[in-house]
């Protein structure tokens, strides 16, 4: 172990004697260092500004952090600078992180947030920021009150996740796919992947756990669908312990299905996936939502409708968080504060806006008192019916006659109540109910089959993963392999 | 004056800094990793589970496939280029060449991509010869590397050797067999060593054609990301191994055809 730690140590300290000149003079400022996804936040640069109903114009001008930076100084009257830097996947951070690389404040998934708090690795969030009187406190204020109650009942050996985490974005995991080509009954299922009528024509997602996940929902289809299970009053749970079992016999019956899935689908895909679809290489593809209102948005520019849909048997509730590292923030209060303000700043109804508008992720964000995140829906999605004619110039794509009116979504603004659902009601037209309005706010219905993704132990993942590999790898007694 | 004369000892600092920082360090640490067990223990597990695990063997063999079909291909392909490059009667030879070597100048992803379009075009879809569109776009990759090497082993070649071939009654297989490809091996060899071993470990190409089975590049990717350091740097250390051999088997032919070079 010793040896080890030497090793990291020598190269860790390489950047600093490289760099150690030149970074200490702005020392008066404080020094936050961020990591985050891979434009996973507004950068600015803006061509026009959106104009929600109540007159408030929002556009990005500058890049959001350097907002923040000014925004941070006339509050607080200090100066803070932050370094930003950015990560691919969740692994790719804790690698980072173990190799001692130092962040204050990074922004990893449910499950890695679960890990880094299991090893001891985060800080609390201050008292201080949770006090919803405080104007400030825009996270506090802002929060969905639906994702708060998620974040309530995950917990590490008995502390609330929700001590630790600040939510970012969040959505689903579901099948985009060419209403032309395959139809809804087919796509809304997870076993489309082994659907031999769309033979190397879907691709799914180049992630052990996403494809794992997957796979769970063909083993355990039976199960899950069956009425007794779907009407027992611990529905919510059940579901969750069975797309969570990692036992021996579960992750071979997996194993199976994915080598069945590797001889049938196009490719195991990390990012080309998106194009696929557009060129129409492929006909569905499992992706995450957020990715999906993109690769429609895409799709449309071309003249190209496509639809989004979440398996009923049961989906995955990811999102991603703030956390605060021990490693970096060092107890240092001003730094702490300056984190907190950060996630603040960035929950502020405006600015969860500018994010979403930017990345086509959604924002945990539901605007609390403010209601500017509803208006941004309505200028998103509702039916308007002076644009009724604009919306022609989509060429192909001969709009249905008429609008509907989506009133499931009071659970995320406010409360699962019908009231609720009345005053967050949207009129829109009858493709949003498959397209991006659902991938961005899908209905309570769909939700309650949505399970978040535990954190499995290292022995369990040590299975997935040689499970994963034993699917991936070529298979010694198949020497036919130019078939 | 003489304090500002730089020996050669000097000259080599610069590279010799960059060598332990970039070379010897990581490589250190690869074998360290390697070596050890999660603990840090020293074991040799990790070695015998590569070796008696059928998958990993598996990717083994299928890289290997991979690597010798390319290189056998572009060989075929390239010989006869350099050849007529190099013995032809062009005035622009160089220029020639440059033709073939500038598809290296375009970055290969952009490269790929656009082949992936014609691949399609021909094949319909992608996905149904996941091994054939590997192998053709390596080739298209690597070539310009066997082209090169081949091209100034046979400008180096003297001709009044192969005329000599003739001379004495050779026909043209023969001379080629027995004149022209003996001379030319070191710069097959250098080929070789240029398109091998890249054609195992790059598994961009691969995941660019769609092609979903791991080769030994991707493996170590995917050992890495499950945090598995150990698993993942013996493949690379196997691999570092098999690059060892393969120098010294070809320093031997090298110093065979040397001899047999001045015998001549």
């Amino acid at each position: 172990m010793i040896v080890r730690k030497m090793i990291f140590a020598a190269f860790a300290a390489i950047p600093f004697m490289l760099a150690g000149c030149s970074s200490e003079k702005t020392s008066d400022a404080i020094i936050l260092r961020v990591s985050n996804w891979e434009e996973y936040i507004d950068e600015g640069d803006w061509d026009e500004a959106i104009e929600l109903e109540d007159g408030t114009e929002i556009c990005g001008e500058n890049n959001i952090i350097t907002d923040f930076e000014d925004w941070y100084f006339e509050t607080y009257g200090k100066r803070v600078k932050v370094e930003y830097s950015t990560f691919g996947t969740n692994e790719e951070l804790y690698n980072q992180i173990t190799i001692g690389d130092v962040y204050d404040l990074v922004c990893p998934s449910d499950y890695m947030m679960e890990k880094l708090l299991r090893e001891d690795k985060l800080v609390p969030y201050s008292k201080s920021f949770f006090d919803v009187s405080a104007e400030n406190n825009y996270y506090a204020k802002g929060v969905s009150p639906y994702i708060d109650s998620v974040f309530e009942k995950l917990s590490v050996n008995g502390e609330p996740i929700s001590d630790y985490a600040a939510g970012y974005m969040w959505g689903t995991m579901g099948v985009v796919y060419n209403p032309e080509e395959i139809p809804k009954e087919a796509a809304s299922h997870w076993d489309v992947i082994l659907n031999k009528d769309y033979f190397r024509r879907i691709t799914v997602k180049d992630s052990v756990r996403d494809t794992f996940f997957t796979a769970l929902g063909i083993e355990y289809y039976d199960e899950i669908t069956a009425d007794d299970f779907v009407n027992s009053a611990d529905y919510g749970e059940k579901l969750s312990e069975v797309l969570n079992r990692t036992d021996e016999a579960t992750v071979m019956g997996a194993e199976d299905i994915l080598s069945r899935a590797k001889d049938n689908v196009y490719s195991f895909e990390t990012d080309s996936g998106k194009a696929d679809m557009v060129t129409g290489k492929v006909v569905a593809n499992i992706q995450w939502s957020g990715d999906a209102v993109y690769t429609l948005d895409q799709a449309e520019e071309d003249g190209m409708e496509l639809y989004y849909v979440i398996p009923e048997e049961g989906t995955n509730l990811w999102f991603d968080g703030w956390v605060m590292l021990k490693e970096g923030l060092e107890q240092d209060p001003d730094k702490q504060q300056a984190a907190e303000a950060f996630v603040n700043y960035l929950s502020r109804p405006d600015n969860a806006i500018r994010n979403m508008y930017y990345i086509g992720y959604t924002s945990v964000i539901s605007g609390g008192e403010s209601d500017l995140m509803y208006q941004y829906m309505n200028y998103c999605y509702a039916a308007d019916p002076d644009e009724a004619e604009d919306s022609e110039d989509t060429e192909g794509t001969e709009e249905e006659e008429g609008t509907v009116e989506y009133s499931e979504i009071g659970y995320f603004f406010e409360a699962d109540t019908d009231e609720a659902n009345e005053k967050y009601s949207i009129i829109t037209t009858p493709d949003q109910l498959d397209r991006q309005l659902f991938a961005q706010y899908p209905p309570k219905s769909v939700v309650d089959h949505a399970v978040v993704m535990d954190c499995f132990d290292d022995e369990a993942n040590e299975r997935i993963n040689r499970a994963w590999t034993n699917v991936r790898c070529f298979d010694l007694d198949k020497l036919f392999f130019w078939k | 004056m003489r304090n500002f004369h730089l020996d050669r000892r000097q000259l080599s600092i610069p590279y010799l800094i960059y060598l332990i920082l970039f070379v010897v360090m990581p490589l250190l640490v690869v074998l360290y990793y390697g070596f050890t067990d999660e603990n840090g223990n020293i074991s040799f597990a990790n070695f015998i589970i590569f070796f008696t695990n059928s998958k990993t063997m598996g990717t083994l063999v299928y890289s290997v496939a991979i690597a010798v079909v390319v290189t056998v291909i572009c060989l075929l392909l390239a010989y006869p280029v350099a050849y007529i490059l190099a013995k032809g009667k062009y005035a622009r030879k160089h220029s020639f060449l440059m033709i073939f070597v500038l598809p290296m100048w375009i970055n290969f992803t952009l490269r790929i991509t656009a082949l992936k379009e014609i691949l399609t075009m021909l094949e319909g879809n992608l996905a149904y010869h996941p091994f054939v569109n590997t192998v053709i776009c390596m080739v298209y990759d690597f070539l310009p590397f066997m082209i090169m090497p081949l091209f100034n082993a046979l400008t180096k070649l003297d001709s009044s050797i192969i005329e000599a071939g003739y001379d004495l009654g050779a026909d043209f297989p023969q001379v080629l067999k027995r004149v022209i490809l003996p001379l030319t091996v070191p710069g097959i060899i250098s080929g070789i060593t240029m398109v091998f071993l890249p054609a195992m470990t790059n598994y961009v190409v691969l995941d660019m054609v769609y092609n979903s089975t791991y080769i030994m590049g991707s493996l170590i990717g995917s050992y890495f990301s499950s945090y598995d350091w150990n698993n993942g740097s013996i493949i690379s250390a196997i691999l570092l191994m098999l690059i060892g051999f393969f120098a010294i088997f070809t320093e031997r032919i090298m110093n065979r055809v040397e001899k047999e070079e001045q015998r001549i």
